[in-house]
């Protein structure tokens, strides 16, 4: 098992936002986490990238036990996160924020991997002096992604990474998804366009107050859609 | 003249200000124990051991020493102690009012050590020479040089080493910068030991150009520093460099014309007018607020 979350807890004062939570990720998987605005998704994911304290319960990746560890070290077990929002830093360039993403990472081998992320994205590549402020959003995901990549992240946590793109731009990040699995790399996707993530997604879930209230493997949760929408408040 | 001492202690307070939004008022106390630590070792303790030619360098050395721990000091209990207890401590007014008490507690304790009047250094570094009618001090010039080419190195270090670029992904959004594997508490301490180092060098520059220190130096060059580095635009190096010359050039051209009682007023009166035309200073961004470095 890549990642296993076993009862964990995440409190802010009094808002207890994720609650006795468990979940897995398994190596080469995709696992999608649904749900409405406030259920704890982004808890989860700040949570398990060390930018929150966890109250209580466990969270091992790749046979480590991550719970009390810093950002800095779970970047170093290959642990990534794509922030809602994206978080591009603007005020440099593409290619410092690239760097940037290599941080960790000692040796020469950072350059030859930014240079696949310009010919995966060329659109980065001929803007990689310029701010990354007049980036599309478009191209601003692309670069949170690739930022991500850099680390050569064995585990990728995609927060809302939809949001604010177009139709267009959506399919090919949900393409771009697929391929990074194909890549060997596994995906916690939380996402609020449910169609989509359950079409690129092995499993999913569906949190509510913090708790996982449905689970299973995407296809039948497609399937049983109304039931999903019943747990998001929103229309089939 | 005082500009390259303004110039290097207005970046130092750039770089709080720009990386931690952290307006750090130990600074003028912080230049302050540079002159007068290396004041204390030069007329007390050296002769005693340390003779002639390497009595000088090393009670600077020393000096400087002392600027970059007090600084580091002044990391550990207002930047820290709170960022540890309160969460984003750049988010609280809090560190600059302990930075103010650190500011007050550092004055008299060295009022405590060495007494309140200005001390003389047993030597004075004169060499001027002439251009013309015009007199150039020779240490002044060599002020300027040395005080440009230390914030150049330290520009260069911001501009191109990865420590660098974690400094400024810092002053961008800690959130990012930590997200991306920066450890923010490790890292801080070195914009207090940077803006440290720069203090303790506009102690040095201040001590070979005018010899005397005392406990209070600091207020005035601390608060001319402010001043220029608003001037200059908040949170840019370029710009507080730029602010400190023109402060430095403001003074030197207030004497010259209306005698010295106008200077304050000059200064200040210039930065209220600028700051009215143009909010974010001569060469400021228009983003006023954190991450501009």
């Amino acid at each position: 098992m890549l990642l296993e979350i076993n009862n964990l807890d995440v409190r802010y004062g009094r808002n207890h936002a994720v609650k006795a939570m468990n979940l897995n990720v398994d190596d080469n998987e995709i696992v999608a986490v649904l749900g409405a605005n406030g259920a704890g998704k982004s808890s989860l994911l700040k949570a398990l990238h060390g930018l929150v304290p966890v109250h209580a319960g466990s969270i091992v990746f790749s046979g480590d036990d991550l719970t009390m560890k810093s950002s800095a070290e779970r970047v170093d077990s290959r642990l990534a996160l794509v922030p809602e929002g994206r978080q591009i830093l603007v005020s440099m360039t593409v290619h410092e924020n690239l760097l940037l993403g290599g941080y960790r990472r000692q040796g020469s081998t950072l350059l030859d991997d930014i240079e696949s992320i310009y010919e995966r994205f060329p659109n980065l590549g001929e803007r990689k002096d310029s701010q990354a402020s007049v980036l599309s959003g478009g191209e601003q995901q692309m670069l949170a992604i690739g930022r991500a990549l850099v680390a050569r992240p064995r585990l990728i946590m995609l927060d809302e990474p939809s949001l604010g793109l177009s139709p267009i731009l959506v399919d090919q990040l949900f393409e771009l998804i697929k391929n990074l699995r194909g890549e060997g790399i596994s995906i916690l996707l939380v996402e609020q366009n449910i169609k989509k993530a359950l079409e690129v997604a092995t499993r999913g879930c569906v949190m509510e107050l913090g708790s996982v209230v449905l689970e299973g493997a995407s296809d039948s949760l497609a399937k049983d859609s109304g039931l999903v929408h019943a747990y998001l408040g929103t229309q089939n | 003249m005082l500009g390259s001492i303004y110039v290097t202690v207005a970046v130092a307070f750039t770089l709080t200000i720009g990386i931690l939004n952290f307006l750090n008022f130990t600074i003028p106390a912080i230049f302050m124990i540079t002159g007068v630590i290396a004041w204390a070792v030069a007329a007390h303790w050296l002769p005693l051991g340390v003779d002639g030619g390497l009595a000088w360098p090393l009670a600077f050395i020393i000096g400087i020493v002392a600027a970059v721990l007090a600084s580091l000091i002044v990391e550990r209990f207002t930047f820290r102690y709170l960022r540890i207890r309160h969460g984003d401590a750049t988010e609280h007014a809090i560190p600059l009012v302990s930075s103010l008490g650190f500011l007050i507690i550092f004055e008299n304790l060295v009022l405590i050590a060495f007494g309140s009047e200005a001390q003389a250094f047993p030597e004075k570094f004169k060499s001027d020479f002439y251009i013309g009618e015009i007199i150039i001090g020779l240490p002044q010039l060599m002020s300027l040089a040395i005080s440009l080419l230390v914030v150049a190195f330290l520009s260069w270090i911001l501009k191109t080493t990865n420590t660098g670029r974690a400094l400024r992904a810092i002053a961008e959004n800690p959130d990012t910068a930590s997200l991306l594997g920066v450890d923010v508490r490790r890292i801080v301490p070195l914009v207090f030991l940077f803006s440290g180092l720069l203090c303790g060098v506009a102690g040095v520059l201040f001590v070979v150009n005018y010899s005397d220190v005392s406990p209070y130096m600091g207020e005035e060059v601390g608060t001319k520093a402010i001043a220029a580095m608003v001037l200059g635009g908040l949170g840019s190096i370029w710009g507080a460099i730029a602010g400190g010359l023109l402060v430095g050039l403001l003074e030197a051209l207030s004497i010259h014309f209306f005698g010295a009682d106008t200077v304050d007023v000059a200064v200040w009166g210039t930065l209220l007018i600028v700051l009215i035309l143009k909010p974010s200073g001569l060469f400021g961004a228009s983003r006023i607020g954190k991450g501009k470095l």
